[in-house]
C-alpha cells in the first residue's frame, strides 16, 4: 500500500526483512527489519547515510542479494522461495537495473548492450534488434547503436543503461546511484527521461541515492538509518490507479 | 652425453651456472637495495593460489622439456657405455689385417703367431701395456644334440685360455676362472638361452657342412672373452674354444686372425691410455700389413654421441613446446601487469620510479620462475623414467639394448638453469613492457593514452626508428652476424661497428636517466646508475657512453632527416645523435628492429647462398615480412588488409619454396631437422595473423547460427564478443595451442606416410621368408637340403638364391653420360633366374627403350652385365648413419626414360672390374630388404669372390602359416636362419609405431602450454568481468549461461588453434610428400591423411582445454551477484 494509502495494487511487499553479514570476525547488521510497500507506479527514492542499508535493500528486494528473515513479494510472488534459476527468470522477464557504474559490456555496441535482456528473455534476434532501437530511441541515442561504451560519454553511457533496464518493459526498475557519476545537467537529463518512462509506462521505480535532487523527482522518499527505516515522505501523490 | 650441438656439456654448464648466478646476486642486489619493493613483488605469489599455481604449472615445462632431453641422452649413453664395459672386459684395442691398405685374399689375413711373441716381448714391460691375445674368430651354426636346438650363426672365438688373466681370464657365471682344452666349449649366456644348453651336454659345430662335437666346459656371462663381439646387436650367441682345437679344425698352424690388447689398468681406467698404446703400437707395426683398432675408445666415443644424438632429436622436437612456453611466460606477465595496473599506477604516483616496477616484477617473476623451476626438474625426472620405460617397450629391438635411466646431476643442473635462465629474460622484457604506463591512466584502470607522435608515419620518424634501434642493440646484432659471415675485407668494419654498437645501448639509457637529462629537466646532484659496473667486461663502453652523454646532454642540435640517415650510416655520428635527442620523443621501434631485421635477412640470404642452407634462406625470407608488416604498420596501411596480404604471401613461400618451385631460382639448397621448427613457428604465426585480422569477419555468421540456438544465444554472443577485443592474448593462446597441435600432426602425417611407402607389402616384392645361410656351411640347393632334413616343402613355390656383397665389400665406379662420376660403396645383390622369373617389385624408372618392368627384369635375367639400382642410391637418406662412405648418385640420371649408363663393379684389393649397366630403379619399398645393385647372381660371384653371404627367399603357397614354415625351416636346417617377411615387416611397424608415440608423447607435453594459457586466461577474466557478470546475472543471464559463455570463448580460442594447427600441418605434410621435399622416396607418393590420428590429438587437445576452462567458468557462474555489482 501506498504511504497515503490512495494508490492501487502492491508490486513490492516486503516485511521484516533482515539480512546480517558474516565477515567472519565481525557481523555487520545490514537491515535490521526493514517493511516497505510500494504500489504499482510509485517511483520512490532511498536514502541515508553511507552504509545504512539501502544498497543491500534494492539488492534483497530486487533479488541479487540473498536476505536472512522476513518476506518480500514483488507482484505477489514470494522471491525469498525462489532457486536461483526461477529467481533470474523472474528478474529477467520482470525487472531492470540502472546502476552508477553503468555496467555495459565493453565489447558489445550500445544497440547489443540494449538488447541483452530480450535475448535472454528468449525474444527473437530480429524482433530484439528492432525493440532495442525503439528504446536507444527513446533515450534518443538510435544514432550511437553502433557505438561501443567507450565511444560514448558518460551521460550517454547511463542512457544505454537505462534504455536496457526499460527495453523489455519491466514492471519494476531498481536504480541505485542513477546520477552518482554524472554531472548535474546530466544528472537532471537522466532523472527526466526516468519520470517521463515512469508517467509514460505506469512503471514502478526504487531509486537508491544520495542526491536530494534525484528524490525530490520522485513520489516518495524512504529515509533509511542503521539498518531501519527511520521515516519516509511524500512529495506528490501518485494518480489513482485507473478503474 | 659429452657434447649438445658440438658444444662441451662441461663448457655449456659452466656458461649456464654463472648466467644463473649473475641472475641470481642481480636479484639479492634488488632485494638489498630495496627491500619493500622486493617484498611487494614477492608478496603478490600467494594473493591467488589458483592462478599461482597455474603459472608454476606453465612455467616448469621448459625445464621438464629440457630435463628429459638431457636425461634421455644420459639414459642412452650411460647404458650404451656400461654395456661396452661389460661386453669389452679388460680388452682395449685390436690388431688386424689392414684390409684396404694391403688387398689380400680372406685365408692369406693372418698375423703369424711369432709376430704376436715378438710384440709381447717388446711391450714385456710397458707401464702402458698389461698383454696380447692371439685370437681365431669364425661365425658357426650350432646344434645342441640334447635338445635339437640349433643357432645358424654363433660367434666362435679361440684363444689360450692360460694366457687370458691380463684379461680377466674367462670365467663361468659364478666368477670361477675357466680354462679349455681338448674339444671344451664354454658358451655364453646367449647362446645357452638359444639352443637350451647346459655344462656336459655335447654340441656340434657345422664347418663347411662338417660336424664338429664340442663339449660344455661352462656357461660364461656374455662378453668379448665369451665371444660376443657385436656390440650394437641385441642377441650376442657365441662360444670360446682353445685356440689349438680351432687351429686344428680350421687347419692353421701358427697364425692368428686377430689379436686383442689390453692396456694397464682396469676395465675403465685403462681407457685413459687407449691413445698413448694406439701410437705405441703403431710404431711398432708400421711397415707391417696390420693396423690397431682402438677399440673400446672407438666404442665408447660412438655411445657418446649416440646419446647426443638422442638429446639433440629430443631438443628440436621439444622446441615447440619451450617456444609456446616461452610465450605463455609473456602473456601471464602481460596480464599480471594488467591486474596491477591501479597498484602499478599508485605506486609511481607516490614516487616508485619505473626501475622500481620492474625489480618488483622481476622479484615476483623471478619467485614463479624459481618454483617452477625446481617443479619442473623433479617432473622433469619423473617423464624421463616414464620416456625411457616406453623406449624400452617399444624400441629396445631397434636400439639393440635395453635402457637403464641415469640422470647425471650435470644435466641436472644445466637443464634447471637453462629453465631459471630462459625465463628470466622473457619476465625481464615483460615487466619492462609492464612499467612503461600512464600513471593517471594506470589509476583509473583506463587504457593507455596514445601518445601523439609528430613525426609519426613520417621518413624523418622512420629514420629515427632506425637510429634508435642501431643504436639501441641492433647494431650488436648485425655486426657480430656480419663478422661471422663476411669476408676478410669488411671485417674492420663490422669490429668498429660492434665496438661502437656496444657503447650504444648505455647510451640510450643515459639518455633516459638524470644523469643525460638537459639542464631544465637535470635534478643537480644526482649520481650515474651504477649497475653496469657490474658487466665488469663492458666497463669501459659504459665510460665511453658517460662521457659522449656527459657532452651531449645539453645540446639540441637541428637534426635533419639526412643527418639521421648519416648518423645511420655513421655510428659515432648516430651515437650523438642519439644523445642530444629530445627525451619524450616517441619511438617506433618495431620499426626501427623491423629493418635492423631486414639488415639481418640480407646476411642470412649470403649465409644461404654461401653454404647452401635453406633454413637461412627461408629464415631471411621471413624476416624480410616481419621488415614489410612493420614498415607498412608504421605507415598506417590499413592492418587488417597489410597483416592479411604479408601473412598469406608468407604462407604461400613456406608452401611454395619448400616443394622445390622456387629451386629453378635459389637452386638446390640443403635443409635440416630445424626446418621443422622454424617452419612450424613462422606458418602459425601467420596463420595466426590471419584468424585474429579476420575473425571478426568469420564470426558473426558464426553467431548467427549459434543466434538459431535458443537460450544459449547470449552466451555465443558474449563468447564471440571478448576474444575479438583482445586480441593479443587471443593470438597468443591461439598460436601455443597451434604450435603444439602443428607438431604433433606434422610428425603423425609424416611419419604415417613413410611407414605407408616403406612397409607396406610391396616391400617382400612377392615373397614371403627369407632365409640366410652361414657362409663356412653354404648349399647350392635350398630345396633339396630341406628334404634331406625332413622339413615339408610342399608349400614351396619358388626359391631364389642370392650372393650377396655388402658396403663395404665393394667399391663402385660411375660412368655416367656426362663423364666419369663419383664413387663409393654399395651392397651389390646378385639373384638368380627364378628371383626375375618370380618377383613383383615395380620399377620406379625404366631406361630409355624398356616399355614395362617385366621387359626390364627379363633383360636383366637374361643379360649379366645389365643392373637394376635401388631407390635409396639416388636419395643421400641412409648415408649420413652408414659406417663407410655410400655411393649417391645424382637423381638427374635416372630421370624418367633415362638414358642408360654403367656403374663399375671393383672387388677391392683385387684387379677385378665388372662393368654392368643400369636399366630401372626399383620403387622404394624395394629399399627395405632389397637396398641393393640387383645384377645376375653370377655376376656377383665372378666380380667379388671374397664375398660369401648367402640367402634364399621363398614364395609359399597361399595359406602358408609363414612364421610356423621360418621356423621349420631353422630347425631342420642348422646352418639357416630363416624369418617370414610379414613377421619383419609387423616388427619394423610396431616399432615405427612405438617411435611414434614415444615423440607424440614427448611433443605433447607441449599442450600442457596451450592448455595453462587457456585456464590462466579464463581464470584472469573471471577476475576483470567481475562487474560485468555481476550485471549480466541481474538482468536474468542464469549460472549456467555464464559458465557457457566462458566454455565457448576458450573453445573458440582452443579451436581456432587445434584447426589452424591442424590445418597447417597436413598440409605442409602433403606439400612436403607429394613434392619430394623430405625425400625423393615420397615424391608423386600417394598421400594419406592420418584420419584417426587427427582426432585423437586434436580431441585430447580440445578436451584437455575445456577441462581446464571447466573451472574458471564454474567460479564466474559462482560470482555472488550483489558483491560483484558494488565493487570495481
Amino acid at each position: 500500500m501506498a504511504a497515503d494509502g490512495s494508490a492501487g495494487d502492491l508490486v513490492i511487499d516486503a516485511r521484516d526483512v533482515t539480512k546480517t553479514y558474516d565477515t567472519g570476525e565481525v557481523q555487520v547488521h545490514a537491515l535490521r527489519g526493514v517493511d516497505l510497500q510500494v504500489p504499482r507506479g510509485e517511483m520512490v527514492a532511498i536514502m541515508g547515510p553511507s552504509g545504512c542499508g539501502k544498497t543491500t535493500l534494492l539488492n534483497c528486494l530486487s533479488g541479487l542479494d540473498a536476505f536472512d528473515d522476513g518476506l518480500v513479494l514483488i507482484n505477489g510472488a514470494d522471491i525469498s522461495r525462489m532457486a536461483d534459476n526461477e529467481k533470474t527468470e523472474f528478474r529477467a522477464q520482470g525487472m531492470g537495473f540502472v546502476f552508477q557504474t553503468y555496467n555495459l559490456l565493453p565489447v558489445l555496441s550500445a544497440v547489443e548492450n540494449v538488447e541483452l535482456p530480450l535475448i535472454v528473455s528468449g525474444t527473437r534476434p530480429a524482433e530484439a534488434r528492432e525493440l532495442a532501437l525503439a528504446a536507444l530511441d527513446r533515450v534518443e541515442l538510435k544514432q550511437y547503436a553502433g557505438h561501443r561504451p567507450a565511444q560514448l560519454s558518460g551521460g550517454q553511457r547511463q542512457r544505454v543503461t537505462v534504455a536496457r533496464a526499460v527495453v523489455n518493459n519491466p514492471a519494476i526498475v531498481w536504480a541505485d546511484e542513477p546520477t552518482g557519476a554524472l554531472d548535474s545537467t546530466t544528472a537532471g537529463g537522466i532523472m527526466d527521461l526516468l519520470v517521463e518512462l515512469n508517467a509514460g509506462a505506469d512503471q514502478t521505480q526504487v531509486i537508491v541515492t544520495h542526491a536530494p535532487e534525484v528524490a525530490a523527482r520522485c513520489h516518495r522518499t524512504i529515509y533509511m538509518a542503521d539498518g531501519l527505516i527511520e521515516r519516509e515522505e511524500t512529495l506528490r501523490p501518485l494518480a489513482p490507479a485507473p478503474a | 652425453m659429452e657434447e649438445l650441438f658440438g658444444v662441451s656439456m662441461n663448457t655449456i654448464a659452466v656458461v649456464v651456472v654463472a648466467i644463473t648466478a649473475v641472475i641470481l646476486a642481480l636479484l639479492a642486489w634488488v632485494a638489498f637495495r630495496n627491500p619493500v619493493m622486493f617484498k611487494t613483488g614477492l608478496r603478490n605469489i600467494p594473493r591467488r593460489r589458483a592462478q599461482t599455481t597455474l603459472i608454476i604449472f606453465g612455467l616448469m615445462l621448459a625445464t621438464v622439456i629440457m630435463t628429459v632431453a638431457f636425461g634421455t641422452g644420459d639414459t642412452v649413453s650411460s647404458t650404451v657405455t656400461e654395456d661396452i664395459y661389460d661386453l669389452t672386459g679388460e680388452t682395449d684395442m685390436l690388431i688386424v689385417w689392414d684390409e684396404e691398405g694391403s688387398p689380400r685374399p680372406e685365408d692369406e689375413r693372418v698375423i703369424p703367431l711369432e709376430e704376436v711373441a715378438a710384440w709381447e716381448q717388446r711391450f714385456a714391460s710397458d707401464p702402458d701395456i698389461d698383454g696380447f691375445l692371439p685370437i681365431l674368430l669364425e661365425t658357426l651354426p650350432v646344434i645342441n644334440t640334447a635338445t635339437g636346438l640349433n643357432e645358424a650363426g654363433a660367434t666362435i672365438v679361440a684363444y689360450d685360455t692360460n694366457a687370458a688373466a691380463p684379461f680377466g681370464s674367462l670365467r663361468d657365471l659364478d666368477g670361477n676362472v675357466v680354462t679349455l682344452s681338448g674339444n671344451e666349449i664354454v658358451v655364453n649366456e646367449d647362446l645357452a638361452g638359444e639352443i637350451d644348453a647346459e655344462v656336459g651336454q655335447t654340441l656340434v659345430l657345422l664347418l663347411g657342412g662338417y660336424p664338429v662335437e664340442v663339449v660344455v666346459a661352462a656357461i660364461a656371462p656374455n662378453s668379448f672373452l665369451s665371444g660376443t663381439f657385436d656390440i650394437g646387436a641385441t642377441e650376442h650367441p657365441g662360444g670360446t674354444v682353445s685356440f689349438d682345437f680351432l687351429s686344428e679344425i680350421l687347419e692353421l698352424d701358427g697364425v692368428a686372425y686377430a689379436v686383442v690388447v689390453t692396456n694397464a689398468g682396469g676395465v675403465r681406467d685403462g681407457l685413459d691410455r687407449s691413445d698413448v698404446v694406439e701410437e705405441k703400437l703403431n710404431r711398432v707395426i708400421d711397415g707391417t700389413p696390420y693396423e690397431v683398432q682402438p677399440l673400446k675408445k672407438d666404442a665408447i666415443e660412438i655411445a657418446k654421441l649416440f646419446g647426443s644424438v638422442f638429446t639433440t632429436i629430443f631438443i628440436i622436437f621439444g622446441l615447440f613446446s619451450i617456444a609456446a612456453g616461452i610465450l605463455l611466460i609473456f602473456l601471464i606477465f602481460i596480464m599480471l601487469a594488467a591486474e596491477r595496473k591501479p597498484e602499478m599506477g599508485m605506486a609511481r604516483a607516490v614516487g616508485a620510479k619505473r626501475r622500481h616496477l620492474v625489480e618488483s616484477f622481476l622479484a615476483e617473476g623471478m619467485g614463479y620462475d624459481l618454483g617452477a623451476a625446481i617443479v619442473g626438474l623433479v617432473a622433469g625426472v619423473f617423464v624421463t623414467f616414464g620416456m625411457v620405460g616406453l623406449i624400452n617397450a617399444f624400441a629396445e629391438a631397434g636400439l639393440g639394448l635395453e635402457l637403464r635411466t641415469n640422470l647425471t646431476p650435470r644435466s641436472l643442473i644445466i637443464a634447471f638453469c637453462l629453465g631459471v635462465i630462459s625465463t628470466f629474460i622473457v619476465i625481464f622484457f615483460a615487466a619492462v613492457r609492464a612499467s612503461r604506463l600512464n600513471i593517471v591512466a594506470a589509476i583509473r584502470d583506463l587504457p593507455e593514452p596514445i601518445v601523439t607522435n609528430p613525426e609519426a608515419a613520417t621518413w624523418r620518424g622512420y629514420a629515427r626508428a632506425v637510429l634508435n634501434a642501431a643504436v639501441g642493440g641492433g647494431a650488436i646484432a648485425v655486426s657480430v652476424f656480419a663478422l661471422y659471415r663476411l669476408p676478410n675485407d669488411f671485417v674492420p668494419l663490422f669490429v668498429v661497428a660492434l665496438l661502437l654498437g656496444l657503447v650504444g645501448p648505455y647510451v640510450r639509457v643515459l639518455r633516459q636517466h638524470n644523469f643525460g637529462a638537459p639542464r631544465h629537466e637535470r635534478i643537480e646532484g644526482g649520481g650515474i646508475p651504477l649497475w653496469p659496473f657490474w658487466l665488469v667486461p663492458l666497463i669501459p663502453f659504459y665510460l665511453v657512453a658517460l662521457l659522449i652523454a656527459r657532452i651531449m646532454r645539453d645540446r639540441n642540435p637541428r637534426v635533419s632527416l639526412g643527418l639521421i640517415v648519416l648518423g645511420i650510416l655513421l655510428p659515432p655520428i648516430g651515437l650523438l645523435l642519439v644523445a642530444s635527442q629530445d627525451r619524450d620523443r616517441p619511438i617506433a621501434w618495431g620499426a626501427g628492429f623491423g629493418v635492423v631485421g631486414l639488415a639481418l635477412a640480407a646476411l642470412f640470404m649470403e649465409w644461404a647462398f654461401s653454404s647452401d642452407s635453406y633454413f637461412f634462406f627461408a629464415g631471411g625470407v621471413s624476416l624480410a615480412f616481419g621488415w614489410a608488416a612493420f614498415t607498412l604498420r608504421y605507415f598506417r596501411a590499413q592492418e587488417r588488409i597489410s597483416f592479411t596480404v604479408l601473412a598469406g604471401l608468407l604462407l604461400a613461400f613456406w608452401y611454395v619454396a619448400p616443394a622445390g618451385t622456387l629451386d629453378f631460382i635459389i637452386g638446390d639448397l640443403e635443409g635440416g631437422p630445424e626446418l621443422f621448427f622454424l617452419s612450424g613457428i613462422v606458418m602459425v604465426a601467420c596463420g595466426t595473423f590471419l584468424i585474429v585480422y579476420n575473425a571478426d569477419i568469420l564470426l558473426p555468421p558464426v553467431a548467427t547460427v549459434g543466434a538459431r540456438l535458443g537460450r544459449i544465444v547470449p552466451a555465443v554472443k558474449t563468447a564471440v564478443a571478448y576474444p575479438l577485443t583482445a586480441r593479443m592474448r587471443t593470438g597468443m593462446t591461439i598460436m601455443m595451442i597451434g604450435l603444439i597441435t602443428f607438431s604433433l600432426v606434422m610428425f603423425s602425417t609424416v611419419n604415417d606416410n613413410f611407414t605407408n611407402i616403406f612397409l607396406s607389402d610391396d616391400a617382400k616384392g612377392g615373397f614371403d621368408t627369407i632365409v640366410f645361410v652361414n657362409s663356412n656351411n653354404r648349399t647350392d640347393d635350398l630345396v633339396a637340403a630341406l628334404e634331406e632334413s625332413g622339413v615339408d616343402t610342399a608349400p614351396i613355390v619358388a626359391v631364389s638364391e642370392q650372393r650377396i656383397a655388402f658396403a663395404g665389400e665393394t667399391e663402385i665406379f660411375v660412368d655416367a653420360p656426362s663423364g666419369p662420376g663419383v664413387a663409393g660403396t654399395f651392397t651389390v645383390i646378385g639373384a638368380d633366374a627364378a628371383f626375375f622369373a618370380t618377383n613383383e617389385f615395380e620399377l620406379k624408372r625404366r631406361a630409355a627403350g624398356y616399355g614395362s618392368d617385366e621387359e626390364v627384369w627379363a633383360a636383366v635375367a637374361n643379360d649379366p652385365t645389365l643392373a637394376v639400382i635401388p631407390g635409396e642410391l639416388t636419395d643421400a637418406a641412409g648415408a649420413e648413419f652408414s659406417e663407410f662412405a655410400l655411393l649417391i648418385l645424382d637423381p638427374a640420371l635416372v630421370g624418367e626414360g633415362f638414358e642408360p649408363f654403367t656403374l663399375h663393379l671393383h672387388a677391392p684389393g683385387t684387379d677385378l672390374n665388372t662393368p654392368v649397366t643400369v636399366i630401372g630403379q626399383v620403387d622404394d619399398p624395394g629399399d627395405i630388404f632389397w637396398n641393393g645393385i640387383i645384377v645376375q647372381r653370377d655376376t656377383v660371384v665372378a666380380a667379388f669372390p671374397d664375398s660369401d653371404s648367402q640367402r634364399f627367399v621363398i614364395k609359399t603357397r597361399d595359406g602358408t602359416d609363414q612364421e610356423a614354415f621360418a621356423k621349420s625351416i631353422e630347425s631342420g636346417l642348422a646352418q639357416a636362419s630363416a624369418e617370414s617377411f610379414q613377421k619383419l615387416l609387423d616388427d619394423q611397424r610396431a616399432a615405427s609405431q612405438g617411435f611414434l608415440l614415444l615423440f607424440q608423447g614427448f611433443m605433447g607435453l607441449g599442450l600442457i602450454i596451450g592448455i595453462a594459457a587457456l585456464g590462466v586466461i579464463a581464470f584472469r577474466a573471471v577476475v576483470e568481468r567481475r562487474q560485468q557478470i555481476g550485471m549480466l546475472r541481474a538482468i536474468g543471464y542464469q549460472r549456467s549461461m555464464v559458465a557457457l559463455s566462458f566454455i565457448f570463448e576458450s573453445s573458440f580460442v582452443a579451436l581456432s588453434g587445434i584447426v589452424l594447427g591442424a590445418v597447417l600441418g597436413v598440409s605442409l605434410s602433403w606439400v612436403l610428400f607429394t613434392s619430394g621435399g623430405i625425400g625423393e622416396a615420397s615424391e608423386g607418393g600417394s598421400f594419406i591423411v592420418p584420419w584417426l590420428q587427427l582426432i585423437v590429438i586434436c580431441g585430447i587437445a580440445f578436451g584437455a582445454s575445456m577441462i581446464m576452462t571447466w573451472f574458471p567458468a564454474q567460479s564466474a557462474s559462482r560470482v555472488a551477484v550483489a558483491e560483484a555489482l558494488r565493487y570495481e
